[in-house]
């Protein structure tokens, strides 16, 4: 009982806090309403709103290239439960996903193919590369595998090991969340959207 | 059949077409060349004796850091799915317009490995009904399971200084 | 399309060409197929593959046979012990090397353990694929299991590298023995779960009978191999038919359908699960004492306790440590049956330490042309169905 109280503690703090933060806002913008206000504060205090409910629902697309897709599914099934950290909706359609899981060894024959993929992800969007593979090309380093799909696409999260296990993808989902709440209402932030 | 056996029969039977049998390991080895391939084939498949109905595997070999004639060998791997038992062909291939003959039209799991043997090794696979690459994208140069083939192509590069690193990638030939 | 005299578009024929993958959830990897739709009907299959070519092949020639071990088990990443099997029956073949008991019974118990954890994502994902969500997450219940055993005795949850030339890794504890003995007594009554899920489900029956079949002949034309082959009735399981490892020391069934539909493949591949259990139950009963690899310790690595005392032992472990052993000249394929059917290495050596060729025979390179003509004339939700029922990992057919 004792967990769940202070998840619930800690949680109320974090929309306490939120909604401090848009009421700031908001008084800021009612006192002061100049345009150079408004872009730094009213923007950057709503993207924190933003920032926080986006790292809350990813939505990662089904992208599984080799064995490391195997451990994939494994954190979305019943033991591991990717959906405590709501990232569990698997999208097929890259359209419908703002995360990519990269989850294994690119070779230069899909690597066209991830791109477009990746392309046809709407803005914001977010790369995990999953595996030693993805990550530098792993124990293969020869003629047919892409050195690190970083040479592809951005990458924010890189997960080590081959394959990483569950636990290790979910931390680098954290991870990622992390990433997500820090960056929001930040220019680079709202770069991605525009 | 034992494999004593498998190699006495073809021997016997089919003398002119082959160069000579081998027990290597336990297991029956014919070596032949590669015009008398579908005849050997068409033998071994319909011979009531030896039913060699299952094609297993088409393996290439480039011999060139060996120093052996011819430079490529393909080596074909039959199994009988009612006698149990299994044969395999080595037909050696000259380096000067590798070709071989088809045995798709026998069996018809020959097709994707016969596409390899042109994808990997550069063979050319007379008669096969759809010869193109296979494995590798198609404007693809080279063929990777050759010895002159090299492995690597490129260093890793990798460096946690994002800028350097892109310049170390915009300095590389783009990755395709 | 062409334009006619008049002007206008013509169209010379009715079909509609649709793109399958090569990123689609239920191709299992990273298979394209190109399917020429006549509605609904898939006129023709063209498969294309290599989106997932790693080069391992050509990585190994540069490799010494004690690292190529590690490369097999990334190849069919749903049976890793299998691949490592097969590679170093290949390599023993060669060396001339005789193989302990005790070792033999634990790679038996690995590579039971591998297939039924093979099985269970093939069932997971082919249900999860014709749209049953239950049973995905059933299944991935007990491969957990089996993954946890395999981080037990390994160090990793997948690729385990655990079956190594000479023997195995090392010893089974009591308590892995432990594990093993609770698996598999409640397995049974979870594999009675996943069928009263689907094997008499009238909607399981509907996507699944008379869907994708193959005949006896033309299964074995198209070099179909495993359940695919023994479903279609052919008889051919190569623990059986040519016993490797000292599978001729057990008692089992080889179940065969001779339907040849999908539907036929999954009660294969159910009742198989059932029989690898049985092994598992004889293995344990049996598993002998003794030394769990070749004390040649030309071939093998010496016992870690040994290394502190004694400077031969050392002098032996730095040698294979950075030399690697010589394997005599020659060549050797040896097949073995892997959950997806025959699995072997063709092995050239040249007298180094290094392989000069390495061929994987892999099942589902070979049954993708088969698979292809099965789709061809069944309806386009079919597709995924047969797909499913031949459970191809693409890594093993990119390789
Ligand atoms: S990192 Fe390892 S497990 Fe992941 S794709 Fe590469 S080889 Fe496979």
């Amino acid at each position: 009982m004792g967990l769940i109280d202070s998840a619930v503690d800690a949680l109320e703090t974090e929309v306490n806090n939120l909604k401090l933060n848009a009421q700031e806002a908001l008084d800021a913008f009612e006192h002061d309403s100049a345009g150079a206000v408004y872009d730094s504060i009213l923007t950057t205090q709503l993207g924190k709103v933003v920032g926080w409910a986006q790292k809350n629902a990813l939505w990662p697309a089904t992208f599984g290239l080799a064995c490391c897709a195997i451990e994939m599914m494994a954190m979305a099934n019943s033991r591991w439960d990717s959906a405590r950290f709501g990232a569990e909706v698997f999208r097929a359609s890259p359209r419908q996903a703002d995360l990519m899981i990269v989850s294994g060894r690119v070779s230069q024959k899909m690597a066209p193919v991830l791109k477009l993929i990746y392309d046809q992800m709407p803005e914001p969007k977010w790369v995990i590369s999953m595996g030693a593979c993805a990550s530098c090309g792993g124990i293969f380093n020869n003629y047919a595998i892409v050195q690190g799909v970083d040479r592809v696409v951005p990458v924010d999260v890189y997960v080590p090991g081959c394959p990483p296990g569950p636990e290790a993808l979910l931390y680098g989902v954290i991870k990622l969340q992390e990433k997500i709440l820090n960056e929001a209402g930040t220019d680079s932030a709202k770069k991605r959207v525009a | 059949m034992t494999s004593e056996e498998i190699v006495e029969k073809i021997k016997n039977d089919l003398g002119d077409d082959i160069l000579s049998v081998e027990i290597s390991l336990g297991d029956a080895v014919v070596h032949l060349l590669p015009p008398a391939l579908p005849k050997v084939c068409e033998f071994i498949k319909n011979d009531a004796d030896l039913d060699f109905d299952y094609l297993s595997n088409i393996s290439g070999v480039d011999y060139l850091d060996l120093d052996r004639e011819p430079r490529f060998e393909a080596v074909y791997e039959f199994h009988s799915m009612d006698k149990n038992h299994s044969v395999r062909l080595r037909v050696g291939i000259e380096e000067e317009n590798p070709s071989v003959p088809t045995i798709s039209h026998l069996w018809k799991s020959a097709d994707f490995p016969e596409r390899e043997l042109f994808d990997m090794f550069g063979m050319n696979v007379e008669g096969h009904p759809d010869l193109r690459r296979l494995i590798m994208p198609d404007d693809w140069e080279g063929h990777p399971l050759r010895r002159d083939y090299s492995l690597t192509t490129e260093d890793v590069a990798f460096s946690f200084n994002r800028d350097y690193k892109s310049e170390l990638v915009k300095s590389k030939p783009p990755t395709r | 399309m062409s334009i006619t005299e008049n002007g206008l578009l013509e169209r010379d024929k009715d079909t509609m060409t649709l793109n399958m993958g090569p990123s689609h959830p239920s191709t299992h990897g990273v298979f394209r197929a190109i399917l020429e739709m006549d509605g609904e009907l898939v006129g023709t299959a063209k498969p294309d593959i290599g989106y997932l070519h790693t080069g391992i092949e050509k990585t190994s020639e540069a490799k010494r046979y004690s690292h190529v071990i590690p490369m097999t088990d990334r190849l069919d990443y749903l049976n890793p012990p299998g691949n490592n099997l097969a590679f170093c029956l290949s390599t023993e073949k060669l060396l001339g090397i005789e193989i302990p008991d005790r070792s033999q019974y634990l790679r038996i118990i690995h590579c039971e353990l591998a297939r039924i954890a093979s099985h269970l994502v093939w069932l997971a994902t082919h249900a999860l694929d014709i749209g049953a969500m239950t049973v995905f997450l059933y299944c991935w219940r007990e491969r957990e299991e089996i993954l946890d055993l395999n981080e037990e005795i390994s160090g990793v949850r997948m690729m385990t590298s655990y079956i190594r030339v000479g023997g195995v890794a090392k010893d089974a504890t009591d308590e892995w023995l432990r594990g093993v003995r609770k698996f598999i007594e409640h397995f049974p009554a979870k594999i009675d779960e996943y069928e009263k899920l689907l094997t008499r489900n009238p909607i399981w029956l509907d996507r699944t009978e008379g869907v994708g079949v193959m005949s006896r002949e033309s299964a074995i034309n198209y070099g179909m191999s495993g359940p695919a082959l023994r479903a279609s009735g052919v008889d051919f399981d190569f623990r059986k038919k040519r016993p490797y490892s000292g599978y001729g020391n057990f008692e089992f069934n080889v179940p065969t359908r001779t339907q040849g539909d999908v539907y036929a493949r999954y009660l294969v591949r159910v009742e198989e699960m059932r029989e690898s259990r049985e092994i598992l139950v004889q293995a344990m009963r049996d598993l002998p004492g003794g030394y769990y690899k070749n004390p040649d310790s030309k071939v093998s690595l010496p016992d870690r306790d040994k290394l502190k005392s004694s400077m031969e032992v050392l002098i032996h472990h730095f040698k294979l440590a950075s030399e690697g052993f010589k394997v005599p000249k020659g060549e050797t394929y040896v097949p073995i049956e892997g959950p997806r059917g025959e699995v072997g290495f063709y092995i050239v050596s040249d007298g180094t330490a290094i392989p000069y060729r390495v061929k994987l025979r892999a099942p589902s390179f070979m049954a993708i042309p088969g698979m292809c003509k099965m789709m061809e004339g069944s309806f386009i939700a079919d597709v995924v169905a047969v797909i499913g029922s031949i459970d191809i990992v693409m890594g093993e057919v990119d390789r």
